[in-house]
């Protein structure tokens, strides 16, 4: 925790901050390292039930939640064996309430909750897309301002950062998140679940020389003056544009893969782009699990370079949901206010708690 | 009663529209494919509803709950896109306001979960017919 030193100037020297995410499928525990702002990853342990399921062509919140319960304990127990710290090292907890699937964030924060009693370590709550976006701040030194792309399996958003704990959301989707237009098209294209790898699988084998006709399709609302998206109907013009195509070989899922991707891709670059621009910013930044879209990365990189930006995207692993992002923004929202003993008493989970 | 909507424009019309009737305690269960309408609908009878937040999807979390600020009223909004019964849905506590006469809820993809539907459902069918025109059907069973 922050000290106070002798002059009374309130100064951060060292602190070691343990966390949990559980507001999906993957349950997560990190033990993060900190002095004035550099960091050292310590442990970030991931369980992920993504094949579990698969099955289901979605995550099933009643089976996510069981495994969680399983999960947990011993994924808080290996975070702090591979950091080889003892719980009485931790300076500071944090955990994801929100947002998310209820039954699985009830998971992280009672568990949570009852481990910041237990162990008399002060306990803060935290924003899940703000924690993809501090994603970012791990060892880059990032200049404000900055905007920053969150596209995940539930949102798709625009935030535009003062600093790393001042933002103010632009834009948003009006209806379904860019990884839920991927896992519906998946559906649609029979790849399975989750769409959003397939796909992009699928389109890195796409090639110009292939025989197949161009399938055009909308970039729904890219000219609009906001910063919103649309991915509703761009699903609906997957649908309509597959029901004339009657092979439908392996030929028709890449092509058809690859436009769709191609169509997202170009929207989201295009409005992260402008708002760039409009709000004359120095640094564009990628942020939630769509980040770990190979293409995504790799295009809106060039674009943001190549228009004069500084461009940052967390590894792919800090790209998913993890408990390592949770722990680094929680040192940002800690930095300037004490967290007290019984804050526990006080968090309760969000399932839809917005970023504003 | 069985409308045709020459285009989603309309169809959100119609929702917001229809919204004034509604008192609290209904729930209507949407039925249709992909791009039928039934996105469109349930932000018509949010924005009849008074209510100013912006309407995205629930496939993800499951349900989503927006406040009708002038009333006590809320508005509940499901999607059972992802889901094969209706206890998957009872699960996350979806129960408390499919009985709860100060709210009104639309389930999407209702068919998936037919075994959670109260006696006095209302019933929306959405047909795709050709181009943007869609064929929509009310069913009360009073």
């Amino acid at each position: 925790m922050p000290k106070d030193n002798n002059l009374g100037i309130f100064v951060l020297v060292y602190m070691i901050i343990f966390s949990l995410e559980t507001s999906c499928d993957e349950t997560s525990a990190a033990v993060l390292e900190t002095c004035r702002g550099d960091f050292k990853l310590l442990s970030n342990i991931v369980s992920s039930q993504i094949d579990i399921h698969k099955q289901y062509g979605g995550v099933v919140p009643e089976v996510a939640a069981r495994h969680h319960i399983q999960n947990i304990i011993p994924v808080v127990t290996e975070a702090l064996q591979t950091a080889k710290i003892k719980f009485g090292d931790i300076d500071l907890m944090a955990v994801t309430s929100g947002p998310g699937l209820i039954t699985s964030l009830i998971i992280g924060v009672e568990t949570a909750k009852a481990l910041s009693y237990a162990w008399r370590k002060p306990l803060l709550q935290v924003n899940h897309m703000y924690s993809h976006i501090a994603a970012n701040f791990y060892q880059n030194k990032i200049q404000f301002p900055a905007v920053c792309l969150v596209v995940s399996g539930g949102h798709t958003e625009i935030v535009l950062l003062k600093n790393h704990r001042q933002f103010k959301k632009l834009g948003q989707t009006i209806d379904d998140a860019a990884g839920e237009a991927f896992d519906k098209v998946g559906k649609l294209l029979d790849l399975g679940y989750p769409g959003g790898p397939a796909i992009s699988k699928m389109a890195d084998q796409f090639s110009d020389r292939m025989q197949f006709p161009k399938i055009a399709l909308p970039r729904p609302m890219i000219n609009s003056k906001d910063y919103n998206f649309s991915f509703s109907g761009l699903k609906t013009a997957v649908l309509y544009a597959s029901q004339k195509i009657k092979n439908k070989d392996e030929n028709y899922q890449i092509a058809m893969s690859h436009y769709f991707q191609e169509a997202v891709i170009d929207v989201l670059i295009s409005k992260t782009i402008k708002a760039a621009k409009n709000n004359k910013v120095k640094t564009i930044l990628l942020a939630g699990g769509v980040a770990a879209n190979k293409k995504l990365r790799e295009a809106l990189k060039s674009e943001a370079e190549s228009n004069g930006f500084n461009f940052f995207v967390p590894e792919f692993k800090l790209c998913t949901d993890n408990a390592a992002m949770v722990a680094v923004a929680a040192y940002y929202l800690s930095e300037k206010k004490k967290i007290k003993l019984d804050n526990y008493k006080r968090i309760k989970t969000d399932p839809n708690w917005e970023l504003v | 009663m069985k409308l045709i909507s020459e285009s989603e424009k309309e169809t959100y019309g119609f929702a917001k529209k229809f919204a004034k009737q509604l008192q609290g305690g209904e729930v209507l269960c949407l039925i249709g494919d992909l791009g039928a309408g039934k996105t469109a609908f349930t932000k018509g009878i949010a924005a009849g509803l008074g209510i100013t937040n912006t309407i995205t999807s629930p496939t993800f979390v499951l349900m989503k709950v927006y406040k009708v600020k002038s009333k006590p009223l809320a508005l509940a909004h499901i999607d059972a896109y992802r889901l094969r019964a209706g206890d998957e849905l009872l699960h996350i506590g979806a129960g408390d306001y499919l009985s709860d006469k100060d709210c009104i809820t639309v389930i999407e993809w209702a068919d998936r979960v037919r075994d959670i539907w109260p006696k006095d459902a209302i019933k929306i069918g959405f047909k795709i017919l050709k181009g943007d025109k869609r064929e929509i059907k009310i069913k009360t069973s009073k």
